[in-house]
């Protein structure tokens, strides 16, 4: 008998007369993770758990998804949705590994003087593993789509080029980014599954959208607790918003006049390739929406147009 | 109302407090905005830069009632022109008042 095998038996002994663990509801993020610490008494093992039950449930396959799309129902402009996803994908691991570096990093930073910053950072990093998994998915799907379409390659150089890790930042504003980040590709990626032609390719757009929007709540509701403790000032979150949405800002990408040119790191939407006559989703207003909503919940503070980002802001920032 | 010469040595002194450099090293080399990153030990980015363009423009409100609403900037963008884009503000009789 194994070890394995009679540590069980020991543990079937002492725990045979114990009730069953209660049923337990829908597998959802937790929204409130700072009360969930320092109120609920969860611990790091509980909130893993939840990360896991929900990461399970929503689990797809990519070559189940690409085996439904007909390759031979996908017009030109459809195509060139695909390329641009796939090429825009690549950037998301070095968007992770940033993340769960830094995120612990900042848990030791913070591990001495507030216990509860440390464990939401570790909370952060841990969860970073289904992150980089799900965007795993998004980016075989669609290069894989494109090598099969026999789209333009995309070269070893780009696709390091692509790699490239993000520079540190503070964590709120680094979580308020990619909440918009999020904001962005899923609202970019709901308008694809409106557009596309080819049922099979839809339910890939619709799929990955998906994943997006729940990206986008997880990454709230990460800075919301460190709003919420107190460590972190809001007014880091609106510079973020205000960054993406003023004149010329982030939001518009490479629709840009000008984009400013980086060696540190690619960010995605700066990268979208335009073609002539071509569909290119865009939806400002609906992004708008979704980034003053999450500005709402991760500071408790309202606003509803770009000009009160602004001006919350330079409130917030003083003199 | 303060004149134009007063306001410039105001906002010269606000914006090189707020990025942590002084006057000299701002703008006898009319350093980048990227190059005004990398020198300051208080900035990590451009979102600390946009940060200090708040607390100016912050300034510029509370001392002399004046709005300033600044267009972004691109990184090779010269202090001087900062200077002059924050200047334009300031004199313009169209802008808002505080």
């Amino acid at each position: 008998m194994s070890v394995l095998a009679r540590s069980l038996e020991h543990e079937e002994a002492t725990v045979a007369s114990s009730p069953l663990p209660p049923s337990e509801s829908r597998p959802a993020i937790q929204l409130e993770l700072y009360e969930a610490f320092t109120q609920r008494g969860l611990s790091l093992v509980d909130v893993t758990w939840e990360q896991q039950r929900l990461h399970e449930s929503r689990r797809w396959s990519v070559v189940e998804l690409l085996s439904q799309v007909d390759f031979t129902q996908i017009g030109e402009a459809d195509r060139h949705l695909v390329w641009n996803a796939g090429r825009a994908e690549l950037t998301t691991k070095p968007g992770a590994d940033r993340l769960e570096r830094l995120a612990d990093l900042e848990c030791r930073r913070w591990q001495e003087t507030n216990p509860t910053v440390a464990a939401i950072m570790q909370a952060c990093g841990t969860w970073s593993r289904y992150w980089n998994e799900e965007e795993a998915h998004h980016e075989t799907a669609f290069n894989r789509l494109s090598t099969v379409l026999r789209l333009e390659p995309v070269s070893d150089a780009t696709f390091i080029e692509f790699r490239k890790v993000f520079p540190d930042d503070d964590m709120l504003r680094t979580l308020t980014l990619l909440a918009i980040s999020e904001v962005v590709a899923a609202v970019d990626y709901g308008q694809c599954s409106q557009m596309v032609q080819d049922p099979g390719l839809r339910a890939l757009f619709k799929q990955v959208a998906a994943d997006e929007v729940q990206h986008m709540t997880y990454f709230i509701a990460f800075a919301k607790a460190l709003v919420d403790s107190g460590a972190y000032k809001a007014k880091e979150a609106f510079a973020v918003a205000h960054l993406f949405l003023r004149d010329g800002g982030e939001v518009h990408g490479s629709k840009r006049e000008r984009v400013e040119s980086r060696d540190t790191h690619v960010n995605w939407w700066d990268q979208l390739e335009h073609r002539e006559g071509f569909y290119a989703p865009d939806a400002l207003r609906k992004k708008e929406q979704l980034i003053f909503h999450a500005l709402k919940r991760i500071t408790g503070i309202t606003v509803t147009s770009r000009e009160e980002v602004e001006d919350t802001w330079m409130d917030l920032v003083g003199c | 109302m303060p004149d134009a010469q007063e306001l410039e040595s105001y906002i010269r002194r606000k914006f090189a407090e707020n990025v942590g450099l002084t006057e000299a090293e701002l703008f006898s080399e009319d350093l980048s905005l990227s190059a005004l990153i990398t020198r300051s030990e208080r900035m990590t980015n451009s979102v600390d830069l946009m940060e200090a363009f708040a607390r100016t423009s912050n300034g510029l409100r509370k001392d002399f009632g004046l709005r300033v609403r600044l267009p972004a900037l691109s990184l090779d963008t010269p202090v001087s022109k900062v200077l002059a884009v924050f200047m334009g503000e300031v004199t313009n009789p169209e802008r808002k008042s505080a």
